[in-house]
């Protein structure tokens, strides 16, 4: 640590290091803002790729779950918007929640109207992103009946969105059981007519995914009414992927007979 | 009896096909405006909306949009499913239905069902089945998503009440512009009882009567009315009935009739002109005339409604964004709610520059012609004439088109 201190004064440029989740990179973002060091960059820990002229550190600091905290000083829409962000896949997220907070602390309930820092800009539209992702899967997401009459969905989205999505499936399916994969990041959603539990890969067993025979009637009956509800005249495949784009067509159903063609 | 036979004998796929396909022309898709909670059983209502796909035309697919049946007593000449057309006809048993919407709505396929009819004996009868299909769905399948049921005209004040207090919507369709296009192309039809229907609607809505409201439909380019008729009676439904929405359906020639225009292509870049300006009658505090007057009766094909009145009303601008009130904003090309409420909030701490618009995500490429962002236009003062702008305008909204050819979108609320 006393190394890396005498060091960050020299030259080399300080990238902080996190476990990987929300609660720890506030943490660290407070200890940051705490004791004025300034990042010039945030990473994961799982990501060591070392670039020239850089020092790793990983400060010692009391795990605390600081969110209440920042919560207290920011206000929740901060650290909502925040978290939202922190859900996408972009980049340099840490950085920005980082620069995002430390102008929060100016300007409060104010900072999401500072439209001329780039760091609320890049917040709002990855915030906006994510909510965005959340509200399309909430409609995109196509589940199949299985044997033991579980109901079997799986997603590619491209925000860690899974955990936003099973408040609503909640509600909705409330008397059927259901299992939401998400099949990029190995995450599978349990809902037993009571709690939802999540899961990564490595807690799940093999799923028995046996498809009920009746689903394969059915999925006809959906492609069916999909083809025929088009009006021929005003076709507009272009309008259509606009709508909804191609890379949700995986696990849609109707769109099955378009994917087939494409490959 | 022989006709009743064959009907049995289809599959519920051929029953489908033949009852989606009849009911592929209503425009209405949307499942907002409802907060249905689920109570023990299956599915609640979504007050944004949800699209759960897109046809290959672009439009939303939100509800199971079927009728019950494609038979009907009556001969609308601008209807496929009029008495005299040959076209094959099936009948949904109200357990049929139930089935495909749960099944449907498990999957997340749907948000919901859109219930509509042909007419089958009378009206009344008519909308008793529809009535049992309903409550077959909510009691014994307690199926608690959004239902949107189409009134069927002249049918009884006790019926439309006792199908209000089941369904998230009701809508009746006014069909045709004016009362003279209705009693010529659908003289069964009267629009004083689809008034009366919506009267009736809007004194009874309530948290538990189609608490999503109401919504109409009218097709365009069947009849002879401009663009202003058109818009005035818009704009009388929303004021008069309440109405959530209007939708507009480009007539699509399905029937040959001599009372009916022979199109080829149904006039869809007018619809999307007459949604663009019902958009900025029910959300931008503009009125059917300040858009069109009687020697500009109908829409410039070309610009988009507000585009086309900033032109001729260049006297207006250009408008500083760090001082325009709310609705000035929105008065501006290009601007519409969501970036007026952006301007306005981040103007309390800044002076707003073109790059900060620009930042903000806000489109510039027709308001920057409308502008001043602290005293300084883009670009000289000169070029603010009306044909200069006109022009550019012109060939930029071609461009895009060109590049993405689509239509408004319609699920908005």
């Amino acid at each position: 640590m006393k190394g890396s201190l005498a060091n960050s004064v020299c030259f080399m440029n300080n990238v902080y290091i996190y476990s990987g989740n929300f609660a720890d990179l506030l943490d660290l973002v407070f200890f940051l803002i705490t004791t004025k060091r300034k990042p010039f960059d945030i990473v994961r820990e799982q990501d060591v790729e070392i670039r020239l002229l850089e020092e790793r550190i990983r400060p010692i600091y009391q795990e605390v779950n600081t969110k209440k905290k920042w919560d207290k000083i920011v206000g929740k829409e901060n650290t909502f918007l925040c978290q939202m962000a922190f859900r996408s896949t972009y980049t340099h997220k840490e950085l920005a929640i980082y620069y995002y907070l430390l102008n929060a602390l100016k300007y409060w309930e104010h900072t999401k109207d500072m439209r001329r820092l780039k760091c609320v800009n890049k917040i709002l539209e990855l915030a906006h992103y994510v909510r965005h992702e959340t509200h399309k899967m909430k409609g995109f997401l196509r589940f199949k009946e299985m044997k033991n009459q579980w109901l079997y969905a799986e997603m590619e989205p491209e925000n860690d969105i899974l955990e936003l999505l099973v408040p609503h499936f909640k509600k909705r399916l409330k008397e059927e059981y259901w299992v939401i994969k998400d099949v990029k990041r190995g995450l599978f959603a349990f809902y037993d007519r009571e709690n939802v539990r999540i899961f990564s890969d490595n807690e799940v067993k093999q799923l028995d995914i046996l498809e009920d025979e009746t689903e394969k009637q059915i999925e006809k009956l959906w492609q069916t009414f999909f083809r025929t509800i088009a009006i021929s005249e005003r076709k507009n495949l272009r309008c259509q992927q606009n709508f909804m784009p191609k890379k949700y067509w995986k696990y849609l159903i109707e769109m099955e007979d378009t994917n087939e063609e494409n490959t | 009896m022989l006709y009743f036979y064959w009907v049995i004998q289809m599959t519920l796929q051929e029953k489908l096909k033949i009852l989606a396909d009849s009911a592929k022309y209503d425009a209405s898709c949307s499942s907002s405006g409802s907060r249905r909670q689920n109570k023990k059983g299956l599915g609640n209502a979504a007050p944004y909306g949800i699209c759960h796909s897109f046809s290959a035309d672009g439009r939303c697919i939100s509800l199971l949009k079927i009728l019950m049946t494609n038979c009907c007593i009556y001969n609308c000449k601008y209807c496929v499913n009029r008495k005299e057309n040959k076209v094959p006809r099936a009948i949904f048993t109200p357990e049929e239905i139930c089935e495909i919407t749960v099944n449907f709505y498990k999957r997340n396929y749907i948000e919901g069902l859109f219930l509509s009819s042909g007419v089958i004996k009378s009206p009344d009868y008519t909308m008793e089945k529809m009535i049992e299909t309903v409550i077959l769905l909510r009691q014994k399948y307690h199926f608690h998503g959004y239902i949107h049921a189409k009134v069927i005209p002249n049918a009884s004040e006790y019926l439309i009440k006792k199908l209000g207090r089941l369904v998230d919507r009701l809508s009746a369709n006014i069909e045709l512009p004016t009362e003279p296009s209705l009693a010529l192309l659908a003289p069964f039809k009267k629009s004083e009882n689809v008034e009366s229907i919506m009267t009736l609607i809007k004194k009874n809505k309530s948290a538990s009567f189609a608490p999503a409201g109401q919504s109409t439909q009218m097709i365009i380019g069947a009849s002879k009315e401009n663009d202003l008729t058109i818009l005035e009676r818009s704009s009388y439904l929303y004021r008069e009935h309440q109405l959530k929405r209007v939708f507009y359906s480009a007539y699509i020639p399905i029937n040959q009739d001599k009372l009916l225009p022979s199109l080829k292509i149904p006039p869809l870049t007018r619809e999307n002109r007459l949604y663009q300006a019902d958009f900025l009658l029910r959300f931008y505090g503009f009125k059917p005339d300040n858009l069109l007057d009687s020697e500009n009766p109908n829409f410039n094909v070309l610009l988009d409604p507000k585009t086309d009145w900033a032109l001729r009303h260049l006297e207006e601008f250009p408008k500083e964004v760090n001082r325009a009130s709310y609705f000035e904003l929105l008065k501006i090309p290009g601007i519409g709610p969501k970036s007026a409420k952006k301007i306005i909030a981040s103007r309390r701490f800044f002076k707003i520059t073109l790059n900060d618009l620009k930042k903000m995500g806000i489109s510039l490429k027709k308001a920057k012609y409308f502008i001043l962002c602290d005293g300084k236009y883009f670009a000289s003062m000169n070029i603010l004439k009306r044909s200069f702008l006109e022009s550019n305008l012109i060939l930029e909204s071609k461009e895009k088109n060109e590049r993405e050819s689509c239509q408004l979108s319609l699920f908005h609320e």
